[in-house]
């Protein structure tokens, strides 16, 4: 019996055990454990280290540079372009590189090239925008000059034009500040090299175009739509009565009523919402929209517009002095 | 084989800084051509930088070409792309047609877009021209002067029909085809 007892497990053994589900997932249970031992063999060995481009073998700076403006079909002065991918702080280091060995070679920064490039592409942009939203209120154009022209947004432009290996700059790799920077100073030896227009034109192809897709309002934050509407409506004489042309599910979690907004008796808007505040204050928004002439059928916005166009400041809806 | 056991990650189609809107921009910033003089398997490549480098780069100034002669190793092309992607291949024994082929391939691409699947062949921000949906979207513009309550929209209207009124309905299309096959 105490055999038999021994023997029992090594008999079990032999037994083949079907298994108990058929089709297993195929989950793959290494892929974890493998990155997560792969990312400590680096961290062991100090972090991830990124070369910087130029340092390899196969870079030129002189093809690089060449190759930028074909790339962008442009004519740039090599001299400016160079100037314009010098940043401040390789000028730094560079001079202290040179003091250590005694020499001194005079190098020119980007800084006088980054103001002009700025001042450019804000004046440009402002007057462009006035020109394609000819209704809009200048508070709105503003806003939406604001986005087009923040760090954040220049820094992307600028690194999808392949700027990010060829900036001269004392780190690798380069922060947004400075690929922004060096887009405003592209522009600016542009400027220099070529004429206005093609600069205008650089600008409009790669920053204008940015708008492609996208809404104008939301950039523009309007706290109290209803004031603004019966101001702008005051103006010319005439008065909005909000009405309420629909509602469901009153007193109910998913209530929605809908709001008509009628001028002499015929309507301009409609809006809903859950309350009837808020479906009043999307109607005002609706309104507002026809007004600027930003409805969400509006004419996509023209980025063929050659030269540099005429803006119209003086003729807009001034809704600050209100 | 589903998309589960793929290691590639999903991509919608996208143009980088919306190429195209404004003026076109080859994506492809350098490609280094690396080969061995003597080697064998770089034959095909020694035989594209013989004949057809010189135009390439003059067709396509853009792109910056480098030439890495390197002994005893094997042919590799490596194009690096405006969105920081880097793509290397092997031509290994690949012949001079083939390898015409692969550059062009690298010169009209976008990027390293080999280890992404395509989720679907066409993209949009705005699946729908018509707003959000409400309930007054689809509603029956006959309510608008309608005195409620009326038995007509009160009526259940999504009941199938019933036996009685299938009968009724046979019962009078006979007529109608008995009328006409009198006449």
């Amino acid at each position: 019996m105490a055999l038999m007892r021994r023997c029992a497990p090594l008999f079990a053994r032999c037994i083949k055990i079907p298994p108990m589900t058929l089709q297993s997932q195929k989950i793959h249970r290494w892929v974890a454990p493998t990155l997560v031992e792969l990312k400590r063999r680096e961290k062991k060995l100090g972090g991830k280290k990124t070369n910087p481009r130029n340092t390899f073998l196969e870079w030129n700076l002189e093809a690089e540079l060449y190759a930028f403006g074909k790339r962008l079909n442009e004519e740039f002065d090599s001299d400016l372009l160079l100037q314009a991918f010098t940043d401040r702080t390789y000028i730094i280091k560079e001079e202290m590189k040179q003091k250590e060995m005694g020499v001194d070679i005079p190098m020119k920064d980007n800084m006088e090239l980054i103001a002009e490039g700025e001042k450019f592409i804000n004046e440009y942009v402002q007057l462009y925008l006035e020109t394609v939203l000819p209704k809009f209120p200048l508070e709105g154009v503003n806003e939406v000059r604001n986005y087009l022209t923040n760090e954040d947004r220049l820094a992307k432009i600028s690194l999808s034009l392949g700027t990010k290996d060829i900036i001269l700059a004392a780190e690798y790799p380069v922060d947004n500040y400075i690929l922004a920077n060096t887009f405003k100073a592209i522009v600016a030896a542009l400027l220099e090299s070529t004429s206005e227009e093609r600069a205008a034109h650089f600008v409009r192809d790669f920053v204008i175009t940015q708008l492609q897709g996208k809404d104008v309002n939301e950039y523009w934050n309007i706290e109290d739509p209803w004031t603004m509407l019966t101001g702008i409506l005051e103006k010319d004489g005439s008065k909005v009565e909000p009405r309420l042309i629909g509602e469901v599910g009153k007193n109910t979690l998913l209530a929605c009523y809908r709001i008509g907004l009628y001028v002499n008796k015929k309507m301009i808007s409609e809006g809903f919402g859950e309350k009837i505040e808020i479906a009043k204050e999307m109607a005002a928004r609706e309104a507002l929209k026809r007004i600027f002439g930003t409805e969400d059928h509006m004419k996509p916005i023209n980025f063929k517009i050659s030269g540099i166009p005429k803006g119209s400041s003086q003729e807009r809806y001034q809704i600050a002095s209100n | 084989m589903s998309a589960n056991n793929l290691f590639l990650k999903s991509a919608f189609v996208r143009a980088p800084l919306k190429n195209g809107v404004g003026r076109y921009v080859c994506q492809l910033q350098r490609i280094v051509f690396k080969f061995c003089k003597s080697n064998g398997a770089s034959r095909g490549m020694r035989d594209f930088i013989e004949q057809d480098l010189v135009d390439f780069s003059k067709d396509n100034p853009g792109v910056v070409v480098y030439l890495k002669p390197r002994r005893h190793r094997g042919p590799v092309i490596v194009g690096e792309y405006l969105n920081g992607d880097r793509l290397w291949m092997s031509v290994h024994n690949k012949t001079h047609e083939e390898i015409v082929k692969w550059v062009e391939l690298f010169r009209t691409q976008q990027g390293n877009n080999w280890n992404s699947r395509l989720r679907k062949y066409q993209y949009t921000n705005h699946p729908s021209v018509q707003g959000p949906w409400t309930p007054f979207t689809f509603k029956d513009p006959e309510l608008n002067t309608a005195e409620l309550p009326d038995v007509r929209f009160g009526s259940n209207n999504r009941l199938p029909a019933t036996a009685t009124e299938q009968l009724r309905l046979m019962f009078e299309k006979q007529k109608l085809d008995e009328l006409k096959t009198a006449e």
